[in-house]
């Protein structure tokens, strides 16, 4: 059966848009950990520097000793962090100050890894 | 009007959209399309249910959209999408202007050489599924360009590489998607299913070997009645260059 030449980049588009719509079937996180705080509020975050498990993993650790903080859900691809936390103890521009805070490096000198770009995606800190 | 310009339009707003997520619009990492990713997030999937390093559900997702292109349309994909093989088309049509007269590669060496993806492959995902890295990512031309030597590459080494992909197409086309592509050889087995392939009408064809001069892959069309090669990525160069109506044609067959 003969095809029309142009039948091929309307099939590459519906394999690359197929491809994409299908994504959601495929959802993981990249870390997910839970802390002692009570989980009564949410925040979805877009946070530069959270770029692969490592990063993931140490954006957690930042959260390990904070109080208030329920749990933290990372998406290493979409750059994303879901934290659930306790409104009574912790608020989210503290959540935001701890994640922006400058961490020491061995060489004694101090610097910013995340910056929250966005928060539940309303809030835009983006400059 | 050529096949050609539609699949430079389509490879340039591609590559455009690409490079309006590395330069960071947009909500996603460009390196969240690449759908290689996916073949290395398969064993992390399997072992642990987790993604590896900074790989998503999206590289996994755009890697079954395109398998299943590949099994109707072969390697469409890296014909009319890819954006590294857009580039190596770009070097090869400089390579042409300015080197008129390039030599032909050896069968046997070309053969030999075209082995080398599966290498990349198997490295690329031992590597991964070992380490839970994308260690290979600093060699890697997509990332190393896109990025603009970002998180994950290795300085001078990873310029080298790439220099040295650069220099090769310049010598070989599609020096990187024939020798090197892990992607092309993940495609490779679904590419030989492909329904949709370009059928040469043998009373008509005068073998005056227009077709096997214009392919970028180097494939023979006048010497097959089917083009069911695991390289041939559909781009139809093949038929706009057929001097005779009708003898070179796309069909849907098996």
């Amino acid at each position: 059966m003969k095809i029309p030449k142009l039948l091929l980049p309307i099939l590459v588009i519906a394999g690359i848009f197929g491809g994409y719509a299908l994504r959601t079937v495929f959802t993981k996180p990249s870390t997910a950990a839970e802390f002692q705080g009570n989980a009564v509020a949410k925040l979805e975050c877009e946070v530069d520097g959270i770029r692969c498990k490592g990063t993931a993993g140490f954006f957690t650790s930042l959260y390990e000793m904070e109080p208030g903080i329920a749990s933290i859900v990372t998406y290493a691809s979409e750059h994303k962090a879901v934290i659930e936390y306790d409104p009574a103890i912790t608020t989210p521009d503290r959540i935001r100050r701890v994640m922006e805070a400058p961490i020491p490096l061995r060489d004694g000198s101090r610097r910013q890894v995340f910056k929250c770009l966005s928060m539940n995606g309303e809030t835009d800190f983006r400059e | 009007m050529k096949t050609r310009y539609f699949r430079y339009g389509l490879m340039t707003v591609i590559t455009g959209l690409v490079l309006y997520l590395a330069l960071g619009y947009g909500s996603r990492s460009f390196e969240a399309f690449c759908p290689f990713g996916g073949m290395e997030s398969l064993w992390g999937l399997f072992t642990t249910s987790e993604f590896s390093c900074a790989l998503g559900p999206l590289n996994l997702s755009m890697l079954v959209g395109l398998l299943i292109l590949a099994i109707i349309a072969k390697k469409a994909f890296c014909g009319w999408a890819c954006p590294i093989g857009f580039m190596g088309e770009l070097l090869n049509f400089v390579s042409r202007k300015v080197w008129k007269k390039r030599p032909p590669v050896a069968p046997k060496v070309n053969g030999g050489m075209k082995l080398l993806r599966y290498v990349v492959l198997v490295l690329a995902l031992i590597f991964t599924y070992k380490s839970g890295e994308l260690i290979l990512r600093g060699y890697d031309p997509f990332y190393v360009i896109f990025s603009g030597m970002g998180h994950g590459t290795v300085g001078l080494t990873s310029l080298i590489v790439l220099g040295a992909i650069i220099v090769g197409s310049f010598v070989v086309p599609m020096f990187f998607c024939r020798y090197l592509c892990p992607l092309s050889a993940t495609f490779d087995p679904f590419s030989k299913l492909g329904l949709i392939k370009v059928v040469r009408n043998e009373d008509g064809c005068t073998n005056c070997g227009k077709c096997a001069r214009v392919c970028p892959q180097g494939l023979e069309p006048d010497k097959a009645v089917k083009l069911s090669h695991r390289d041939c990525t559909n781009c139809f160069e093949c038929v706009d260059s057929c001097p005779h109506k009708d003898v070179l044609t796309i069909q849907a067959t098996y």
